[in-house]
């Protein structure tokens, strides 16, 4: 057995899964059963959220380790989904390693995602029903469903720019906070407090923070504190930008 | 209807973000339905524990026991459904108002409500911490009596 191409695809199979955002205990544990699948005996995979290490030993009796660098990186449900389906399925009928090789690559290649459109619209109805969640009014469903549409705007001008996690939140909660205010000040919102609230709920780390309690109780103490720690800054971004542009407002109409 | 508007609100914003973290399909008729389930459960548990922090533990409990099975049935990973259908449950409102008393430098308001913000996160984490440890040890049960059998 090439047990180079075995290596190389483990550490592909692991990076695609976090890159998609599992769990770290889900990364290394399909990593440890797809390399038992083709018979290595001991395998350590060592995972933290920006890094991968798959080592194991040959039954010649060789070390081999890859070292994967993992950029920061969103949520993609699907994506997940189907590496897990794909390692599941390489498990149960281990198919020889080229084809495992273009398997993996052809995930890759067909990754399925919603048009910007399709995003926006997502945006501006979700936060408009979380407007009417929150107790707005149908007028405040129209001004959260344009705020949540500029914040999702934002995030993902500059997601093409490359900007961190951190500014990404700060800019679109003080964006959100602003429109509010604005939108009320021309007369079209009645409450911009739940304007603003409604708008947050596109960026407050739920999503983070979720992520990292599962981690923690999975006894990856690593993973789990580095997101907790990303979560709290992440909720302080989003309210630093927010209070950001309510000073802001309150300078220009007094409210 | 005081109960059936905002449940049906969740619905439909947990669909629209679960567009938003790429989930297709069926996938996003669960996640709605999750998020619908929470809200019920935090409205349902008001008359009997009427404390808003009790009300998300018990929502979050509801939340992530629901994520579980729908894993366990459609053999996916539970972090897909659970993380959309917590959305509701998320203290935004908490963090504008600490925000607020902040600006306005109301130093014991400000500390209120920021407890409270870290006590509604910590609700939902205990939720779905004791769900998933309690699925973790019924899976290891489930081997054990397995590997006893043979």
């Amino acid at each position: 057995m090439d047990y180079d191409l075995l290596l190389s695809a483990a550490a592909e199979l692991g990076y695609g899964l976090l890159e998609s955002g599992a769990e770290i205990y889900r990364v290394e544990e399909s990593i440890q059963r797809f390399l038992q699948a083709y018979g290595v005996l001991q395998a350590d995979p060592f995972v933290i959220p920006n890094c991968i290490i798959v080592s194991f030993m040959t039954p010649e009796g060789k070390t081999m380790t890859q070292v994967r660098r993992m950029p920061s990186h969103g949520t993609d449900v699907d994506l997940l989904e189907r590496y897990n389906d794909l390692c599941r399925r390489l498990c149960r009928e281990k198919p020889p390693l080229p084809q495992v090789r273009s398997s993996l690559s052809e995930l890759r290649r067909t990754r399925r995602s919603y048009s910007p459109p399709a995003l926006l619209g997502a945006y501006f109805i979700g936060i408009a029903a979380f407007t009417l969640f929150f107790g707005g009014s149908l007028r405040d469903a129209l001004c959260g469903g344009l705020c949540g549409f500029s914040v999702g705007l934002a995030l993902h001008g500059m997601t093409l720019l490359h900007a961190n996690l951190f500014f990404k939140s700060m800019l679109g909660s003080a964006l959100a906070a602003f429109l509010a205010q604005a939108l009320t000040a021309l007369g079209l919102g009645e409450h911009p407090q739940i304007i603003t609230i409604a708008a947050f709920m596109a960026l407050v780390p739920g999503i983070i923070f979720t992520n990292a309690i599962r981690d923690v109780m999975a006894g990856d103490m690593v993973a789990g504190l580095s997101k907790i720690a990303d979560a709290l800054l992440t909720g302080v971004a989003v309210a630093l930008g927010a209070g950001f542009a309510l000073t802001l407002a309150r300078l220009f109409w007094g409210v | 209807m005081e109960i059936f508007l905002p449940v049906f609100f969740a619905f439909a914003s947990c669909a629209c973000f679960s567009v938003i973290y790429n989930i297709h399909g069926g996938g996003i008729l669960i996640c709605a339905f999750g998020g619908a389930l929470g809200w019920l459960f935090y409205l349902l548990s008001a008359p009997l524990v009427g404390d808003d922090i009790v009300q998300t533990f018990v929502a979050a409990l509801a939340i992530s026991a629901y994520a579980e099975i729908m894993a366990r049935i459609r053999k996916c990973p539970v972090t897909g459904y659970l993380l959309v259908a917590i959305f509701p449950l998320v203290p935004g409102g908490g963090i504008y108002y600490t925000m607020e008393h902040a600006i306005n430098g109301e130093i014991d308001a400000f500390l209120a409500s920021f407890l409270h913000t870290l006590g509604l996160a910590g609700a939902i984490a205990v939720g779905v911490l004791l769900v998933s440890t309690a699925v973790r040890m019924w899976n290891i049960s489930l081997r054990r009596r397995k590997e006893r059998a043979l």
